[in-house]
């Protein structure tokens, strides 16, 4: 890939983090808050000490880092797969089933069933809408949204119907079978295995872009599918097909992680909207996978930071999406100045790609 | 003779290309002007300067002696200037009426929508010009004379003093095109001023007073039509040398056409296919088609009679609803719209050249592909066929159109061992560039083992002079013209046979 | 069999259930209609619920609340605006961005000005108005005619929308953007300037939409209380074909999907209510797919205009 592309894609997220910090911390000093005050606690949440770092900083970005590689994954294919969210859910619902219902296997048998179960769900979340949109044209944005819906909807039904813990009081399930739980990286700490598997997808996907004749065909599908199609004798709608269930399956994956790895147990509001915050991540890196492991630790820590925040400077919980949006829209703008600084023909960056849209 | 118009010194570039350098024009009343320049000389840019589509970077422009400054289409119209575009403005979705009435305010507010008044006016407006149109149907319904029709209806509708038409005769036949410069002299007549960007020379020395050169975004030339002929105004569009390697080019394969071989089994062939168009009527109807390597099979038509879906099923890129089709294992295809279709703009060349050689065991190792060799195989090829770029890891994208169009030839040219299909590959493109394209063409059908080649346009002269076989496409259907029949007159004629004008 | 009443009272809800999706779908089929996707929908209407709730406790007029609340929704959309109309952005990002911040931003303040942990507000509510006459119809009388005003404003803006798109100059050019923006653009339509007034029409809209539900539906605010109508109102345009009279009655048939719960509660059948919390999101998937295929969107709908790169 050209040093242009490269170049722009970090310039563009360098420029875009920095007029984020400045609105965010604009629009906190409006509100009354103690700036210098917030950014301490957001760093000593985050970063600061080991226990902030390994417990909640990594841990916190390891669903954020799958679901932004899902997300990078299906944008990178052309497809707007908005649907992390629900993809997310129903691999956390899939992954807490099999764990459940897990008899005497040894562990790392149990591990792969929790985690394959929890793929395929998130694939098969994403199938709805992957085929909508291939056999009956409808864009798939709408449904992917829609289907988030229904997957949150479904897990609410499964903690307060079958899978409600056996003492009936909370909408959640008993906790999961030990064998079935992700292990401890660093011990002493919240830091599971998962974070290992989540660095793994990232460099896989990255060499699978880079290398591999799949992700050419990703890569080409996505910046022109008619060029793909008439040129390079690819199958459009195969990749896509393709790229959208790998997008749903990595995002499921997320979710049945969380399960395994941290909750032990599944429940409403499990996710905080990760499958959201995960383009947010993507655009960001610019949907390098690589670049994907820093954003989504970034947004870690951000979110690791904000309970910080909250104690010590008393600033609402929320006030973290709204960030997040910053982000995007910032990349969005710092895209388009970008662009018209180097004027260069056509798009000099993959944030978004060309062609089609899911509306 | 008065003057209706005049720019000075007009200067534009978007981004780092400079489309006008210090152009100039004049638009006197009752004449027709002719515009001519090669591709990307800057025409279309300066009428739309005109028009009001396109703002100047520097420059003067001044209409009934006023200087004016036109930001956008409406101030041009304030001033009497109505454009017909080179590609069409109307919304497919809209009833002509609506797309007549579209931008005309008749009441104060806009709350209202009156027909009638418009309906009378373009009755009266028809009458006068000859230039017929179903009103109440979808533009989309149209076909492409009748859209041209809807076009010059809508820019006349504001009565312009200056009508500007930017190659209005490319999508149009023989006797439509006629009928039109019959109406432009007429309106000519009436004192208007015409201003006309045409494709062809002959087309311009044919109806237009004066003319007026464009070479590379500067106004070389400007002279009544009696004081010119068709030698000076190509000596002032192109860069003479290149004209002569043009020539030559042509000359060179002129000489060996006789030598095919006809007695080789073909490597493609076609039985009777069929495709469904989007229109829901055969776009193929019963094709037949056999090619054999080293062999150029021409193949024109008026555009829109199937050629585009012809091309499809014999590159292998569309599956017929009905009939045969074999195949060699290795097509090249050169499509007609590089941009969309031949490369990807947001990919450096390397990866374009991946587009068409990912298959290839070369160029792959299992799931992989080896990039090191398709990198190589690229600097090849860019240095082979001088592509004009930095390096293999510039963006298809940055390139200029010639260079985009040498960079896909040169791709598919080394995919094609066994057939070709090249589909208008020069449209678009300058002299020079043409003749790169028109020469490689015939270079590879001397080669032994050469594919066979299949060349679509709608462009006859190119068709006639590098083909050894001629097939003319009339509404889905191939008729073959016969060798003693190879005339301009004849293929013409042919052409239009299943048109109705 | 169920009674009258139990009919009545299953109607009624359906249109109080259905007047913010109707608003909003309304509002959108005007923005589809200059080209225009607005994915950011649920931001306005969210954060048109929140402002009706400050606005009504601030004057104590849910009349005043119903007025910020669409001013809340119109800022919204013109930050949307100003990425995709005046940047260019990419329709689909930017408007998931401005729902993310909108849910977000609402959460933020409630959670500033009420606290984290507050007790249920308890806001001014838009009462139901009976209409004369039309009200006294057996059973649909009440259920349609003895509203919040807000829903009155639905009943007219559809078939005022629809004359104003296809029986004004306004309209044609309206429809020429969305279907062919350097058609219009070619034809003297200022192309930005229609986009941006249509969007943040669609703002407005789903800010007063976001007003009824607090105001009318909920009387309170909740984070989160849009729980996805903007995403329904947009499948609701698409159902409606983007003809505003249509889509005021597939508004109004989700908003029967929705009021489905309370009907088969009082006709005491047992099914979980998370099911019929999820039933407005399948049927929108199931109407999509059954539907689609004879609906034609606006040609130029998301995609971003002027294309950038030089122009040939």
């Amino acid at each position: 890939m050209p040093d242009a592309r490269r170049l722009g894609s970090a310039v563009v997220a360098l420029g875009a983090l920095l007029v984020t910090a400045a609105i965010a911390a604009l629009g906190l000093w409006l509100g009354g808050y103690d700036v210098g005050d917030a950014a301490e606690a957001l760093v000593a949440g985050s970063v600061g000490g080991r226990d902030a770092l390994l417990s909640v900083t990594l841990v916190r970005g390891v669903p954020l880092v799958l679901t932004g590689l899902a997300v990078a994954l299906a944008f990178r294919a052309g497809v707007w797969n908005i649907g992390a969210e629900g993809q997310l859910y129903a691999g956390a619902l899939a992954a807490a089933w099999v764990g459940l219902a897990a008899g005497d296997q040894p562990a790392w048998a149990l591990i792969a069933t929790v985690l394959a179960a929890a793929g395929l769900a998130g694939a098969a979340w994403a199938l709805v809408p992957a085929l909508m949109k291939l056999w009956l044209g409808v864009g798939e944005v709408i449904t992917t949204i829609l289907m988030n819906f229904v997957g949150i909807y479904a897990v609410a039904y499964a903690v307060h119907g079958p899978l409600q813990e056996a003492r009936g009081v909370f909408p959640q399930t008993d906790p999961i079978a030990e064998g079935a739980r992700l292990p401890a990286l660093v011990e002493g700490t919240r830091l599971h295995a998962g974070f290992g598997l989540a660095v793994f997808v990232a460099l896989a996907l990255w060499a699978v872009f880079r290398w591999t004749r799949a992700g050419f065909s990703v890569r080409a599908v996505g910046a022109s599918p008619a060029a793909a199609r008439i040129s390079g004798r690819l199958n459009d709608r195969r990749v896509m097909l393709s790229a959208f269930l790998a997008s749903g399956a990595v995002a499921g994956l997320a979710g049945g992680v969380e399960v395994a790895g941290v909750t032990y147990a599944l429940y409403e509001g499990l996710s905080p909207g990760w499958g959201y915050t995960a383009i947010a991540v993507a655009l960001l890196a610019g949907l390098h996978p690589g670049a994907v492991l820093l954003a989504g630790l970034l947004f870690g820590a951000l979110e690791g930071g904000s309970g910080a925040m909250q104690r010590a400077a008393g600033i609402p919980a929320a006030w973290v999406s709204a960030v997040e949006a910053l982000v995007i829209l910032a990349v969005l703008a710092a895209d388009q100045a970008w662009r018209r600084s180097a004027a260069l023909v056509g798009p000099s960056r993959e944030a978004v790609p060309e062609g089609g849209t899911g509306a | 003779m008065t003057l209706l118009a005049q720019l000075a010194g007009v200067t534009k570039a978007f981004g780092r290309v400079k489309a006008l350098d210090g152009a100039d024009l004049e638009v006197p009343e009752g004449v027709v002007t002719g515009v001519l320049g090669e591709n990307g000389a800057g025409k279309t840019t300066l009428l739309n300067v005109l028009g009001g589509m396109v703002t100047p970077d520097s420059g003067s422009v001044a209409v009934g002696g006023r200087r004016v400054s036109l930001r956008r289409p409406r101030d041009a119209w304030r001033v009497g200037v109505g454009m017909v575009h080179q590609h069409f403005t109307l919304v497919p979705e809209l009833t002509v009426l609506e797309n007549l009435a579209l931008g005309r305010r008749t009441s104060r507010w806009g709350l209202r929508l009156g027909y009638d008044a418009l309906r009378e006016e373009v009755a009266g407006l028809v009458g006068r010009t000859g230039l017929d149109v179903p009103l109440d149907d979808p533009v989309r319904r149209l076909e492409v004379g009748e859209r041209q029709r809807v076009e010059i209806l809508k820019a006349l509708l504001k009565k312009p003093r200056i009508l500007i038409l930017d190659e209005p005769t490319a999508v149009l036949t023989p006797r439509e095109v006629d009928s039109l410069f019959a109406l432009l002299r007429s309106l000519a007549g009436e004192g208007a001023g015409v201003v006309l960007v045409a494709h062809k020379l002959d087309e311009v020395l044919a109806v237009a007073d004066r003319v007026t050169v464009l070479r590379d975004g500067r106004t070389v030339l400007s002279a009544p039509r009696t004081e010119v002929d068709a030698l000076t105004l190509i000596r002032a569009m192109v860069d003479t040398e290149r004209v002569d390697a043009a020539a030559v080019g042509h000359g060179a394969d002129r000489s060996l056409r006789a030598s095919v071989a006809d007695s080789s089994p073909p490597v493609a062939r076609l039985g009777e296919v069929r495709v469904r168009g989007s229109r829901g009527e055969d776009a193929l109807r019963g094709v037949s088609l056999d090619v054999r390597r080293r062999e150029i099979v021409g193949v024109v038509g008026v555009e829109g009679n199937g050629q585009r879906e012809l091309a499809l099923v014999i590159a292998g890129r569309l599956r017929p609803s009905a009939g045969t089709v074999r195949l060699p294992s290795s097509v090249g295809f050169i499509p007609q719209d590089r941009t969309a279709e031949g490369l990807v703009g947001s990919l450096d060349l390397t990866e374009n050249v991946a587009l068409a050689l990912h298959r290839e065991e070369a160029f792959r190792r299992g799931p992989l592909l080896r990039w090191g060799a398709l990198e190589e195989r690229t600097r090849e090829l860019v240095g082979r066929f001088g592509v004009r770029a930095p390096g293999p890891g510039t963006l298809a994208g940055a390139l200029s159109g010639g260079n985009q169009q040498r960079l896909v030839v040169a791709r598919e040219l080394h995919v094609a061992k066994d057939l070709l299909v090249a589909e208008n590959p020069t449209r678009g493109l300058d002299v020079a560039a043409a003749s790169f394209v028109h020469e490689e063409l015939s270079f590879l059908r001397r080669i032994p083992d050469g594919p066979g080649i299949v060349l679509i346009s709608s462009d006859l002269d190119e068709v006639l002079s590098l083909s050894d076989r001629i097939m003319v496409m009339v509404r889905g259907a191939l008729v073959d013209v016969p060798h003693t029949q190879r005339s301009r007159q004849f293929v013409g004629a042919l052409m239009l046979s299943g048109v109705h004008a | 069999m169920p009674d009258a009443a139990v009919f009545t009272a299953f109607l009624e809800a359906a249109v109080r259930l259905g007047v913010p999706l109707a608003l909003a779908a309304l509002g959108e089929t005007i923005t589809e209609r200059s080209g225009v996707i607005n994915i950011g929908l649920e931001g306005s209407l969210i954060s048109g619920a929140l402002g009706a709730a400050l606005g009504a406790l601030a004057f104590d007029s849910p009349t005043m609340g119903v007025l910020v609340g669409g001013c809340a929704g119109l800022a919204v959309s013109a930050v949307f605006a100003t990425f995709v109309v005046g940047l260019n952005t990419d329709q689909i990002i930017t408007g998931t961005a401005i729902t993310l911040g909108g849910l977000g931003l609402t959460g933020a303040v409630y959670q500033a000005r009420f606290g984290v942990t507050g007790t249920a507000l308890t806001l001014p509510t838009l009462g139901p108005v009976s209409v004369p006459v039309l009200s006294e119809i057996p059973v649909l009388g009440a259920a349609f005619f003895h509203q919040a005003p807000t829903a009155y404003v639905a009943y007219v803006l559809a078939p005022v929308l629809w004359v104003f798109l296809f029986r004004t100059e306004w309209g044609l050019e309206l429809r020429a953007v969305g279907e062919g923006p350097s058609s219009a653009e070619a034809a003297g339509v200022r192309v930005r300037w229609l986009r941006l007034v249509a969007t943040l029409f669609g703002g407005l809209l789903a800010g007063v939409a976001g007003a009824h539900l607090a105001l009318a539906h909920a009387g309170t605010f909740a984070e989160n209380m849009s729980a996805g109508r903007g995403f329904i109102a947009i499948a609701v345009v698409v159902l409606g074909r983007w003809n505003p009279v249509w889509v005021l009655v597939a508004a109004l048939f989700f908003g029967a999907a929705s009021a489905l719960q309370f009907f088969l509660q009082a006709l005491g059948m047992d099914v979980p209510y998370q099911l019929f919390l999820a039933l407005p999101y399948l049927l929108s998937l199931a109407a999509l797919a059954g539907w689609v295929g004879r609906a034609r969107a606006p040609a130029a709908l998301a995609l971003p205009w002027p294309r950038s790169g030089p122009q040939p």
